[in-house]
This record gives C-alpha cells, sequence and structure tokens, in this order.
C-alpha cells in the first residue's frame, strides 16, 4: 500500500475527492520537505568534503559542527538587496531563477522512491509516462538559463548562455538515445521473456530492472553519466558559468536570492541527476527485502554517485567548450548510436 | 563583415590576479586583439623613493611585487650598497640568499596555484598557499612581517637568523619535496590539463626578446638566461644549480619551467644551509644610529632574477642623503606587454589561461 493511498484512507471523512486532492498535497509537502533537508545535507556535506579535500576545515561556527550554515546563508540571501542591471528585460530577468527552481522540485516529484517499511511506496507521480514527463521537465531547465542569461544584456551573461546552449544541444541527444536504449531494454522481461509495459514509467523501469541495467549495458551508463554531468553542469563542466573567464556566466547579474535560487537549481542537478542514474543503470530501489527498504537502497546508491559527482566537481581543470562539445557530438552520439543497436539485439536474444 | 564584441577582462576579474585590464575584442569565443590598460595599482613609488632616505625606500621596493618581496629588496639594496661602497658580511649574503629563494618559491606557489584557479581548479590553490603560508611563518619570525617583510637592511639584515629559524627551514625544505611532487602530480596527471596548456599561447624566441621578456617566459621558449647564472650575484656562483629550459615555448612549457625552478630553488637552499658561516649580519658602517647618514653618489644599475624575471634597479645619487632618481626595470610590465602577440587568434578559455601562465604582479606593473 502506498503512502498516498493511506493518507488518502485516513482523511475519507472529508468526501473521495476533497481527500485524494489533500493526500496529494499533503504527500508533495512531505516529499518536498525530504527532498529540502537531504539538500541542506547534501550541500553541508559538500561544503565538509571540499574544505577537507583542500586542506581546510570547512563551516564550523554555526551550530554544532557548523550544520545550520546553510540555514545562516540563506537568511543572508534573503536579506541581501537584489541589485538589478538598468537595462534588464524585466520580467524575462525574474521569471529565470523561478523556471529553474520550479523545474528542479517538479522533476524530483517525478522519482519513483521505492518503498519504505509501514510507509509502502512514496512515489507522488503513479503516471504511465513519467520517463517523458521527465526529460520534459529536464528541458524546461535550459530555458531558464537562456532567459537569464539573455535578458540582462551583458556580454558576460551572453557569451555564458551560448556556452551552456550550445553544450545543452550536444548532450542532449546522446542522453536521449541511451534513455531510448532503457526503454527497449525493459520493453521485455529477461525473467519469463515476455512483453511487459510500463516502460515508459520511471517506476515500470524499476520494478523490471532485477539485474541493473548498468551491468547489461555498461556504455549507456558511461553515455548517460557524461550527459547527466553535462547537463548538471558543476564546477569542470560549468561552462555556462566559467567562474575564471565569464566571471559567472549566465548569473554575472543576479544577486541576493535569486543567485541563490540558480545556485540551489544547480545543486538539484546533482541531486537529480545521481537519482536518475541510479533509477535508470543502477537498480532503483530493487534488492533484497525492498518492500520494507527500498528507499534506503536507492538513497544510497545516489548518495555514492553524488559523492563522486563532488570528487570530479573538486579535482578537475575546466574543459575548453569546443573540446567538450567535441566530445558530445563526435564520440558520445556514435557510442549511443551504437548502445542503441546493441540494446535492440540484446532483447532479441533474450527472447 | 565581421561580427566582434567588445568584453572587459579586468579590472575586476577573478582571473586577472591583480589589477589590470584586458579589453578584448571576440569574435563569437574567438579572441580577435588585446588591448591591455595598466594603472590601476600605480602608487608612484619611484617618485617617493626620491623623497626620504635610502634606508627608508625598502619598504617601498617590497609592495612592487608584493608576492616576492624579499628579491625586490634585495635588489634595491643591491643597487644602494654598490653606490655608497657597503661591504656585506658574508654570513648576511649567505643569508640574504636563503630568504631570496624562500621567497622565489613562495611567489611561485601563488603562480601555480593560479593556474589551477584560472583552469577552474579550485584545489591546488589551497594546497600551494598551505605551503606558502609556512615559509610566511618563517618571514614572520625572522622579520616580523608575512609577506612585505623589511627584512633586508643597508649592509646586511634586520636580524641574524636563530636556531630555531634554522631548524623551521629545513622542516620546510624536507617535507616541501614531497608536498610539491603531490601538488604538480595533481594538475599534471590530469589529460584536461594538458589539453587546456599544451600548445597554447605560443611565444617565439624572436618575439620575446623584442619585447624584453625575461624569466620562466623567456627560458620556456627556449632561451637559458638567468641572472643569477649569466651575472651572478650573492654566492650563486658558488652553489650548483642547473636553469630549466623549455622547448615548448607554450603555456605547458612555462608551467613545467616554473616547477623545475622550485626544485632547483630547494636544492640552493640546502646548499646554503651547509655552507652558512658565522660571523657578524650587518656591516657596523651601516648600524641603526648611522643609517640615516649615508650618503651616495653616481650611477648605479643592478639586476637580479626575481620570480617573474630580470628585475633591475636604477639609482642616481647626487652625494646626498636621499636618492636623485630611483627607477625599476620590472620583468612583469615587459611580460605582460607581450600577451596580445601571444592570444591572437586563440580562444576566450585559453586567453584566461595564457594570463595565468604569465602571471604578472599587477604591483610591479604599475609601481
Amino acid at each position: 500500500m502506498s503512502l498516498l493511498v493511506r493518507i488518502h484512507q485516513w482523511l475519507s471523512f472529508l468526501g473521495n475527492f476533497t481527500s485524494l486532492g489533500l493526500a496529494y498535497i499533503l504527500q508533495t509537502i512531505f516529499i518536498l520537505i525530504f527532498v529540502g533537508i537531504s539538500f541542506v545535507a547534501l550541500i553541508y556535506i559538500f561544503r565538509k568534503y571540499m574544505a577537507r579535500i583542500q586542506r581546510r576545515v570547512g563551516p564550523n561556527r554555526v551550530g554544532k559542527f557548523g550544520l545550520l550554515q546553510l540555514i545562516a546563508d540563506l537568511f543572508k540571501l534573503l536579506g541581501k538587496e537584489s541589485i538589478m542591471p538598468e537595462r534588464r528585460d524585466d520580467m524575462a530577468y525574474k521569471l529565470a531563477p523561478i523556471i529553474v527552481i520550479i523545474a528542479t522540485m517538479l522533476a524530483f516529484m517525478l522519482l519513483p522512491f521505492g518503498n519504505l517499511a509501514y510507509f509502502g511506496s512514496l512515489a507522488v507521480t503513479h503516471s504511465k509516462v513519467t520517463l517523458i514527463l521527465m526529460f520534459g521537465i529536464l528541458s524546461i531547465l535550459p530555458i531558464g538559463e537562456i532567459l537569464g542569461g539573455i535578458s540582462t544584456k551583458s556580454n558576460y551573461a551572453l557569451l555564458g548562455t551560448m556556452r551552456a546552449v550550445a553544450k545543452d544541444i550536444s548532450f542532449e541527444i546522446p542522453m536521449m538515445i541511451s534513455v531510448l536504449a532503457i526503454v527497449i531494454v525493459s520493453s521485455r522481461s529477461y525473467v519469463t521473456g515476455g512483453a511487459i509495459t510500463g516502460g515508459l514509467s520511471l517506476s515500470g523501469i524499476v520494478a523490471n530492472e532485477i539485474i541493473p541495467y548498468g551491468i547489461i549495458e555498461p556504455l549507456g551508463l558511461l553515455i548517460f553519466f557524461i550527459s547527466m554531468v553535462a547537463r548538471a553542469s558543476y564546477s569542470p563542466f560549468d561552462l555556462g558559468e566559467s567562474d575564471s573567464e565569464l566571471i559567472s556566466g549566465y548569473t554575472t547579474e543576479y544577486s541576493g536570492m535569486r543567485f541563490g535560487l540558480f545556485y540551489v537549481g544547480l545543486f538539484g542537478m546533482v541531486y537529480l541527476s545521481s537519482f536518475l542514474i541510479s533509477i535508470l543503470y543502477l537498480g532503483g530501489s530493487n534488492g533484497p527485502f525492498d518492500h520494507y527498504v527500498g528507499f534506503i537502497y536507492l538513497f544510497i546508491k545516489t548518495d555514492i554517485l553524488v559523492l563522486i559527482s563532488f570528487l570530479i566537481w573538486v579535482t578537475l581543470p575546466r574543459i575548453r567548450i569546443d573540446k567538450f562539445v567535441n566530445l558530445g557530438w563526435k564520440y558520445l552520439l556514435p557510442l549511443s548510436m551504437i548502445n542503441l543497436v546493441y540494446a535492440g539485439l540484446f532483447v532479441l536474444y533474450i527472447r | 563583415m565581421s561580427h566582434w564584441i567588445e568584453l572587459n577582462v579586468g579590472p575586476v576579474h577573478p582571473s586577472t590576479h591583480g589589477i589590470y585590464r584586458f579589453r578584448v575584442k571576440l569574435n563569437e569565443e574567438t579572441v580577435e586583439d588585446v588591448d591591455i590598460t595598466i594603472g590601476y595599482l600605480h602608487r608612484n613609488a619611484e617618485k617617493i623613493c626620491e623623497l626620504s632616505y635610502f634606508v627608508n625606500n625598502i619598504i617601498y621596493f617590497d609592495r612592487m611585487d608584493y608576492i616576492d618581496a624579499m628579491n625586490m629588496e634585495l635588489a634595491y639594496l643591491r643597487a644602494v650598497e654598490t653606490l655608497m661602497d657597503m661591504e656585506v658580511p658574508e654570513r648576511a649574503q649567505w643569508i640574504r640568499m636563503i630568504m631570496a629563494e624562500l621567497s622565489r618559491i613562495a611567489a611561485r606557489m601563488v603562480g601555480i596555484g593560479a593556474v589551477g584557479l584560472d583552469l577552474g581548479m579550485l584545489t591546488p590553490f589551497f594546497h600551494t598557499f598551505h605551503e606558502r603560508e609556512k615559509i610566511q611563518k618563517i618571514f614572520t619570525e625572522a622579520s616580523g612581517g608575512r609577506q612585505e617583510v623589511n627584512y633586508m637592511s643597508i649592509g646586511g639584515v634586520y636580524q641574524d637568523f636563530n636556531e630555531k629559524i634554522i631548524n623551521e627551514i629545513r622542516e620546510f625544505i624536507s617535507q616541501f619535496k614531497g608536498k610539491l611532487e603531490e601538488m604538480v602530480k595533481m594538475l599534471l596527471d590530469s589529460e584536461i590539463f594538458w589539453q587546456r596548456n599544451e600548445g597554447i599561447g605560443i611565444l617565439e624566441p624572436e618575439v620575446a626578446l623584442d619585447y624584453g621578456v625575461t624569466g620562466p617566459m623567456l627560458r620556456a621558449s627556449g632561451i637559458g638566461y638567468d641572472i643569477r647564472k649569466d651575472s651572478p650575484y650573492l654566492f650563486y656562483d658558488k652553489v650548483d644549480f642547473e636553469v630549466p629550459v623549455a622547448k615548448t615555448k607554450d603555456n605547458l612549457g612555462r608551467f613545467l619551467v616554473k616547477v623545475e625552478e622550485l626544485r632547483q630553488s630547494i636544492r640552493i637552499i640546502e646548499q646554503c644551509l651547509a655552507k652558512l658561516p658565522d660571523g657578524p649580519y650587518f656591516n657596523p658602517k651601516a648600524k641603526k644610529s648611522a643609517m640615516l647618514l649615508l650618503k651616495g653618489q653616481g650611477d648605479v644599475f643592478t639586476r637580479v632574477e626575481s620570480e617573474s624575471g630580470e628585475f633591475g634597479v636604477f639609482i642616481r645619487g647626487d652625494g646626498g642623503v636621499k636618492p636623485y632618481r630611483v627607477h625599476a626595470r620590472s620583468p612583469s610590465f615587459k611580460n605582460l606587454a607581450v600577451v596580445p602577440e601571444m592570444t591572437r587568434g586563440v580562444l576566450i578559455a585559453d586567453l584566461i589561461a595564457t594570463i595565468a601562465s604569465v602571471d604578472a604582479v599587477a604591483g610591479e606593473v604599475d609601481r
């Protein structure tokens, strides 16, 4: 029994429709709180981790072990004056960070979080096309970046936007083709060998993923990982931001909480991409006793991926834009085609 | 018809370490032309030097190449001492040499850290600064100042080396060797680092000579010119070291030359510590009560090898207690001037990498 149904039952005295609606709202809030808390923990861990690698101490002043540093930072950002460029396109300027943050939050609502003890399945959305929805939402994110960059009418922001768009386009296609390979592989059960439905929903894919797809198609895992690294655009691949070259790329003219929202969006993408990799390629919430602790499996897998991302973040120099776009078009695209053909052959063989 | 935008890299920009401004004419991402504006850190040091006593001017030289203060002082004091016919005791010369090399290491630590920083790699910067901090502790122990040390004075040094300082230097040297290899490995083991630096920012030796480029930039273009070897001062002719030369002419060559020079600096310090004699650490002619009365007459030009190249000081004395004219030949100024030649037609990211490898210090460029 899923958490949604449980809440629905508790609220059944309100009538069917009201209680269902309230249940959705309550669970959305529940997941948002969970994501928010793990988010704060994530940024805290990142700062500590980065500090250890760089022979520093990291946050240790606010609260015990500096645990409240992020809250303090949040209030600092909220209290800051928002300095806006004079020649901005006002609406686009203000809309851009909101698009980024809303799209990131929406994407978290679509994830199949797996089962947790008494609560049952934690997933909010039970749609049959969450995969399509997910990548639809992911393609909204760059719009926020583009609006933010163009609307400020700054040369740095313009160059940053150009780079961000070039990067997003060149990695979008290999990413989508490797997802297509996942859909093909998950269209057939390799326990019974029969065709199954539900391959377009993330929960359907996880349900069929008894052997992680990363083992079946490691090439796909590689392509998807690199593409998600590029999409999440953290430090060595943050070509839209390029802080040593373009000051801060498309976020140059943002300050205060609006800048904070872009920053949250960045960490959100790191987290989300780790979730997606562990769901699509590493078996998601599958594992022994996954009816009770599936959620914990997913969480551990995701956090390991996040730590790997952080390691990349702090140890690699920034790759140059032309080399990076070349990587997308010249290597990942043909490789993803090969992976697609391989996935088709694999499904034929399984039958 | 070509379309271009003008991008303002500086005066306030994360990767112009110090303050100077590059007006970059950009065609999409390609740099078409670079126009350098300097003078944001101009403090009129040469004119101020004419207004105060010889000994008081040391602090203005500290603030020229503020990350390599010891060598700046050394250059000025060599000129002043030549002007005054002042003998420097042997022990003081060895101490000066140790301090100059330590200062060179400290300055290189900033340079190498900044290379990583400008390539978008934050981690090496903290590691190099950690090492630099140890050198600054030694400086603090010896002189009381961390960065603007004011340690050397006319006819010797401000304070003698005691056992603690010597032990600290020994300790630093012994652990630094391993740390240096670790830090260099962090950069050189990365494929992206090679991609970003190999063949970028080519500086032909002829162009370098035309512009008067010196220091690691010239040595990375294949010309092994080092004042310490070619016109030895202090006791550089009595220690054994090599001048590294790279034939690659690019950013990578400059980086490797700097790293190899660090290893040579360690060798020099080790030999200096072994040879450090006993004796006075300053010339009694320049004792504190008599310092303001020191006079000089004539024209003097002396050079030292500073962190960024050939640093020369010209002093004209008119027989008074103040110099008539002081002029500094700053290597960073020349090194920075050649940047447009090196970066024509590269991408904006390569421009930043090249600026990092030039490693000009604004205080010395503007003086």
